[in-house]
């Protein structure tokens, strides 16, 4: 597998995923039920399954299906009721709060549907907040933050603010900063429901790319049959419960 | 217009961001109102005094009782004059009162000067104002006082059966009276033989005459205001007091800047809170210019929405002042001051006026108008197509 | 970007609000400094230099009865009393003033100069005082007022004494805490009086702080039997004595300054709170990257913290500056001659302003504390 970076300096380090024969994240009876009011919600029933590291998966289903909830829970933003989650080994639901933040900083990346950039500030800023938690001087996060932006195109914009970007372009600025911390895992929750059709296929690419040429897992919630074609396997999800592919 | 309604509702929506500004303009209102209400108490203490019937005779020239000088030579003189009125047994109603100061210290710690008054028992007759509340009335020659209620609950020593020290003498308290909130309720009361003889006076301060009619009284006046031989003046109890009260205009102006400056605070929260409320209405507003609203309605309606926001906080306001002046009525909670005219303590509650209450919410309806003006000029500038746009 | 540029940057994102809640801060603080500076006139009148060595007498009953001369020799007499001198109230009226204007006393020239050290007059207006019977010194902005100066005879009116008397200005002075008042001789007033051979007061000087004790235990056992028993306290005691009866003022600037403080409180904790609600789906991203929980906190806490200095800043230092240089006599028409911002008025004035920064930021902040990410990411702007 070759790396396909622009721009990017001696030393920089996205690693080579190796393709394995296990799994990267391996799903055991997942169940995830709330009350809403008095009425008892099953959003996920016993869900088990496997995601190859480098796959790029997308789960689709009707409003209410629980793939967001499977997401989130993989992303290790969510707890289930029961049912295991393991990623790269690690049984994420179980750790506690610190330890989880700290392995989502390290391991996994957002994007989200709404691209949810800090308003005031800017690109590089934006890209730069993961990096603030870790050891790396100042030089070595910029160095960081330049690369993610370059493979996503947007070096140039650095400086600029949210309002002074494209809805395209805000998403790319997302995807980079989901990138900066070189995770494993890229989570992304309708990427493209707020995109017009050319800047929703210049992010699907990117996307896929991620997966492809950089060897990362990418899991990606849509209800857009388009964008589900870019991803490499899909599961639909209805009523919490995996339907057959 | 557009209806009250729809600004009221949304006040009442977003009340977590409105009560902090409500909150705070009615903790302006009240600070205002109690100042006011003490500057009126104040003023009230001294102005309920007199009867209409009495003639007040003092030196000319003396600012108050306590250093006005009328000796029992003139006394004698006066006293069997024709024009005061007589009582059954055919004795004239007249008194003869010694005004003197006194220092005692005050049950939270600092002293203060009191006036002590001895009256002849005409004394209490022409005063009917006076009325004992507790104990008996004081019997010439055992050094016995009675205390007005509203100084005994303040100054040490003062309870019934105890006793005061001034200065070699002890004074025991028999009774305590009360005087309808006039100045005597500043007093300690006495024998006035007795007073002068403690204190080491052979003169009276005052006189107080009974007249039965106005015909009397201007000829009481005239006929001792031109005797060379008397030094007096000669004036209607009533009026004689009404010009010792103090204006208590430092107290009335002090609130009135206070109110003042914690309203600019109010009047940054207002703003925020309107601009806030401007802020997730974007939308809202353009649709409504949309179908054809104003500017200057929007404009309007956002005043009226802040000004609302600031009344409601006044009519808290108030209500919280006249929660104070009743809790501290049931309580007996009094302030006292020095009186300048008399250079002794005065006490003194509060008393709310309406006019009080009305400029308190003026007070808060200013502090709505200039807090939501900025925000609604905005409001009113937003251009439709962006407002419709936004999230 | 740091942490630091990070907090600011979310402080200062909406200029306007932080504008506005560092600017409510300011008015404030100042209003409150205002009021504690205030207040500090009546708990601590000015120190005048050499206060500190004098003690007031007066008669036991009150001020307004008098005491007899013949207690003069006898508190002379007293080891550690270096100088006493009579001071008797005359309350004349000038002209056509309505009532007393400026306070005037009868006093011993000599002793005068001795007991009031501060007193500041040409040597000539001294002499002249000393030398002739109906010589007077005025206070400075009494001079200024009617527009007096040396050589002028003037004439008040007293209603507590049978004539008026003429009274020829010896000099001016300056350098007390009341350049307002006239002083004249006592054997002057003597003359005119009815009561002759009393006197309002007396003021002397002790030879030390050490002696004061025992002077004033000394001054109060000797006429403690006498007709004219007498209170003799410090200077200090003395005027605090008569502000104390101006009533309660501590409890009330306490209560109007409570007022004014919890009314701040509630602004800016409502501001913040505005603040952060508007935020909560960024700081559920922010959780996301991995922030923790106790991050967030400090974030909140630090900048809420920054505004209320930022305000606290604003509004004590111009308080400060404004009593401490302003022209004090001058702005309140010669009331007060000047004002003290003292440390702890600052202090408690700082502690305020922390105090505010802290606890404004404490229900949001807590509230994005217990939020999970996945019901931020839901919440709406």
């Amino acid at each position: 597998m070759e790396i396909h970076a622009v721009d990017s300096a001696p030393g920089v380090h996205y690693q080579l995923r190796v393709m394995a024969d296990t799994s990267i994240v391996e799903i055991r009876d997942l169940t995830k039920t709330y009350l809403q009011g008095e009425i008892k919600v099953t959003a996920l029933d016993n869900v088990s399954v496997d995601i190859a590291p480098g796959e790029f998966l997308a789960l689709m289903g009707p409003s209410g299906s629980g793939k967001s909830t499977m997401l989130h829970i993989i992303a290790g933003v969510d707890r289930p009721t029961s049912g295991t989650c393991r990623v790269q080994g690690v049984n994420v639901p179980n750790l506690n709060e610190s330890d989880l933040a700290d392995w989502r900083n390290q391991n996994v990346g957002f994007v989200f549907q709404t691209f949810n950039l800090i308003p005031v500030l800017t690109a590089f800023e934006n890209v730069e907040l993961p990096l603030l938690l870790t050891r790396l001087n100042r030089r070595e996060r910029r160095e960081q933050v330049e690369n993610a932006l370059s493979l996503v195109g947007l070096k140039d914009r650095m400086k600029h603010l949210p309002r002074q970007l494209s809805g395209g372009q805000e998403q790319r600025v997302a995807i980079a900063r989901a990138l900066v911390t070189d995770p494993a895992l890229i989570v992304a929750d309708e990427p493209t429901g707020n995109l017009d059709h050319q800047s929703a296929t210049e992010v699907m690419n990117i996307l896929k790319s991620l997966s492809g040429q950089l060897g990362k897992t990418v899991i990606m919630v849509t209800h857009d049959p388009k964008a589900a074609a870019f991803g490499s396997r899909t599961i639909h999800l209805e009523k919490g419960e995996l339907v057959k592919e | 217009m557009l209806a009250i309604q729809y600004n009221l509702r949304n006040v009442f929506v977003r009340w977590r961001a409105t009560i902090a500004t409500t909150l705070s303009v009615a903790l302006v209102v009240t600070v205002y109102v109690l100042m006011q209400a003490m500057a009126g108490g104040l003023v009230k203490s001294s102005q309920n005094t007199g009867d209409p019937r009495n003639l007040m005779i003092v030196r000319k020239g003396s600012p108050a009782e306590s250093s006005s000088i009328v000796s029992r030579e003139q006394f004698q003189l006066i006293q069997f004059l024709p024009m005061i009125e007589r009582d059954e047994k055919g004795q004239p109603l007249i008194s003869a009162d010694l005004l003197i100061l006194i220092n005692l210290p005050r049950h939270d710690g600092g002293p203060a000067n009191v006036s002590v008054r001895g009256v002849t028992p005409q004394g209490v007759v022409l005063r009917p104002q006076v009325k004992l509340v507790s104990g008996r009335w004081f019997n010439p020659g055992h050094r016995e006082v009675v205390v007005s209620r509203k100084m005994a609950e303040r100054f040490a020593n003062c309870g019934l059966g105890q006793s005061f020290k001034t200065g070699l003498h002890t004074l025991t308290v028999v009774g305590w009276f009360e005087a309808g909130n006039s100045a005597f309720d500043s007093e300690i009361w006495m024998n006035a033989d007795e007073a002068r003889s403690i204190f080491d006076r052979d003169s009276f301060s005052s006189l107080l005459a009974r007249v039965s009619n106005t015909n009397d009284a201007a000829a009481l006046q005239q006929r001792i205001e031109s005797d060379k031989r008397l030094p007096l003046r000669v004036d209607s109890e009533v009026a004689y007091y009404s010009a010792q009260t103090m204006t208590a205009k430092p107290i009335r102006i002090m609130g009135s800047i206070l109110a003042t400056a914690m309203s600019i605070g109010a009047v940054f929260a207002a703003m925020n809170t309107m601009y806030a409320s401007i802020a997730s209405r974007t939308r809202e507003i353009g649709t409504l210019r949309v179908l054809g609203f104003r500017r200057r309605t929007v404009l309007g309606c956002f005043i009226a929405e802040g000004a609302m926001l600031a009344v409601l906080g006044g009519l808290l306001g108030c209500g919280l002042s006249l929660l104070a002046q009743a809790l501290c009525l049931v309580f007996g909670v009094r302030f006292g001051t020095m009186n300048f005219n008399t250079f002794s303590e005065v006490v003194f509650q509060f008393r709310i006026t309406t006019p009080d209450l009305i400029h308190g919410l003026i007070f808060a309806l200013a502090v709505g108008v200039i807090g939501s003006l900025p925000p609604a000029i905005r409001a009113a500038r937003l251009p439709v197509i962006n407002s419709l746009k936004a999230v | 970007m740091t942490f630091a540029t990070f907090i600011a940057k979310n402080a200062l994102r909406n200029k306007r609000r932080a504008a506005l809640s560092i600017l409510s801060v300011a008015v404030s603080l100042f209003l409150l400094v205002f009021l504690m500076v205030g207040l500090r006139l009546f708990t601590h009148p000015p120190e005048t230099a050499g206060a500190e060595l004098r003690v007031a007498v007066r008669n036991k009953i009150s001020i307004t009865f008098l005491l007899p001369a013949r207690q003069r020799p006898l508190i002379e007499k007293i080891d550690g009393v270096t100088a006493v001198t009579p001071f008797t109230w005359f309350g004349g009226i000038y002209k056509n003033e309505e009532s007393t204007t400026f306070a005037q006393f009868a006093t011993d020239p000599a002793k005068l100069r001795q007991i009031f050290t501060e007193m500041k007059m040409p040597e000539e207006a001294y002499t002249a005082f000393a030398a002739e019977r109906i010589a007077c010194v005025l206070g400075k902005l009494s001079a200024d007022k009617y527009g007096l100066k040396v050589g002028d005879r003037i004439v008040l009116t007293s209603s507590l004494y049978p004539n008026p008397m003429e009274f020829k200005i010896a000099g001016i002075y300056s350098g007390t805490q009341d350049d307002k008042n006239l002083y004249f001789r006592q054997d002057y007033l003597d003359e005119n009086s009815e009561l002759k051979g009393q006197v309002g007061m007396w003021w002397l000087k002790v030879r030390s702080a050490d002696d004061m004790p025992r002077v004033i235990e000394t001054i109060n056992k000797t006429f403690e039997n006498t007709s004219a028993a007498v209170r003799a306290e410090t200077e200090r005691a003395f005027q605090l004595g008569f502000i104390s009866m101006w009533g309660n003022i501590s409890l009330l600037v306490s209560l109007i300054s409570s007022a004014v403080v919890f009314t701040l409180l509630l602004v800016t904790a409502s501001t913040m709170s505005m603040a952060v609600r508007e935020r909560f789906r960024e700081m559920a991203i922010l959780k996301a990257l991995g922030y923790r929980r106790h991050m967030l906190f400090a974030f909140i806490l630090a900048e809420s913290f920054g505004l209320a200095a930022a305000g606290g800043l604003l509004g004590i230092g111009g308080g400060y500056c404004l009593f401490t240089y302003g022209d004090v006599p001058k702005m309140t028409n010669g009331f007060i001659t000047a004002l003290q911002v003292t440390p702890d008025i600052l202090g408690i004035a700082a502690a305020v302003t922390a105090g505010l920064g802290i606890l404004s930021s404490l229900m949001p902040a807590l509230s994005v504390m217990r939020m999970s990410v996945v019901q931020g990411l839901k919440s709406l702007d």
